[in-house]
């Protein structure tokens, strides 16, 4: 029995030691609620349900008919407590749009683009290096015919050991010509965690 | 040293429960089906999901030029499912058609419930889609 000791009392070492290492691994983009914040898939799948929901929307056929309309994308409001990049979730929606081939595209709502825009043929035609014939003018851009905006706000309960948190995205697309709501559409998700009664 | 039998066999048995407790099935059901020619193929690659998850209906249009299907997930049980659920798209030469934008989705089956879930695809090029089907403990 005494010959065993020494073979399990190694075992055991190499076992704990093993336990101390770091391990890193990919793991798939879409997976299994871990919290009851936005989490990855929860951006993924709203982007997916909203370009879905807005490529068939049946105001939208009619405004897409025989043409291509120019389109802006301002980034969405977080009205939450935490913090969400909004920005990252509205060009999400932007390459999706994008690769339909329904719509073209400005970028005019993303922070400072405009001004670029503006300091970039300035800068151009300044310098004095480009023929003037073949330089840019301002003033020609493409004028926007629709944009689409939207909001996400949250309501938090808290009973006891349970959360419940739920969001809501909602987007619109408007005509900026008339004014009018082309489309919108919202997407709902609801999570709740609870707490275990012992804590270590 | 001899080592008693009844310790040998806890040993296995342990080693053996450990070993499964490993191993997660990740195969789900899958619905294919070509927009050109109508026809669908469901294939039940887990028997477990098989026999709580069952595909009734599948119907399809096309709107604003993009194909569109419908999927009618019907639940065995009289508890609650949970699955998760991806539907992506393929072009004339069998290519899938931007794979990252599709994820999977979460659904919720009540008891002996029916629900439909919807695809769009993301291109007017795609001409065949394909449904998968996994429990959402599987998504860990």
């Amino acid at each position: 029995m005494k010959k065993l000791v020494f073979p399990v009392c190694l075992l055991c070492c190499v076992a704990v030691l093993c336990g101390c290492q770091t391990r890193v691994h990919e793991v798939p983009l879409d997976r299994a609620a871990a919290t009851t914040k936005l989490e990855p898939q929860d951006i993924r799948r709203t982007v997916e349900k909203m370009v879905e929901s807005l490529l068939v929307a049946p105001g939208v056929k009619e405004f897409v008919s025989n043409r291509r309309p120019v389109l802006d994308v301002e980034p969405m409001q977080n009205r939450t407590t935490q913090h969400v990049d909004m920005v990252s979730l509205t060009e999400s929606v932007r390459m999706q749009l994008l690769r339909s081939g329904m719509f073209r595209f400005v970028d005019r709502s993303s922070t400072g683009t405009a001004a670029i825009d503006v300091a970039r043929i300035h800068q151009e035609n300044q310098l004095g290096l480009v023929d003037s014939t073949k330089a840019v003018k301002a003033g020609q851009q493409t004028a926007l015919d629709m944009y689409l905006t939207g909001t996400l706000s949250e309501i938090k309960n808290v009973t006891g050991r349970t959360t419940d948190q739920y969001y809501k995205f909602s987007m619109i697309l408007k005509d900026l010509k008339t004014g009018e709501i082309v489309w919108a559409d919202e997407q709902e998700i609801r999570k709740e965690s609870t707490r275990p009664a012992v804590r270590w | 040293m001899k080592i008693p039998k009844h310790v040998l066999a806890a040993l296995i048995l342990t080693s053996g429960l450990a070993g499964l407790v490993g191993c997660r099935n990740t195969s789900g059901t899958i619905v294919n089906t070509d927009h050109l020619t109508g026809q669908s193929a469901i294939i039940e690659e887990n028997g477990r999901l098989a026999h709580r998850v069952n595909v009734v209906k599948i119907s399809y249009d096309e709107v604003n030029g993009l194909k569109r299907v419908h999927f009618a997930l019907a639940s065995d049980r009289n508890r609650r499912t949970r699955i998760d659920y991806r539907i992506c798209w393929f072009d004339v030469n069998g290519m899938e058609i931007d794979s990252q934008t599709k994820p999977y989705r979460n659904l919720i089956l009540e008891g002996r419930d029916v629900q439909t879930v919807t695809g769009v695809a993301n291109s007017p090029a795609a001409v065949s889609s394909k449904l998968r089907i996994r429990e959402t403990s599987q998504a860990q």
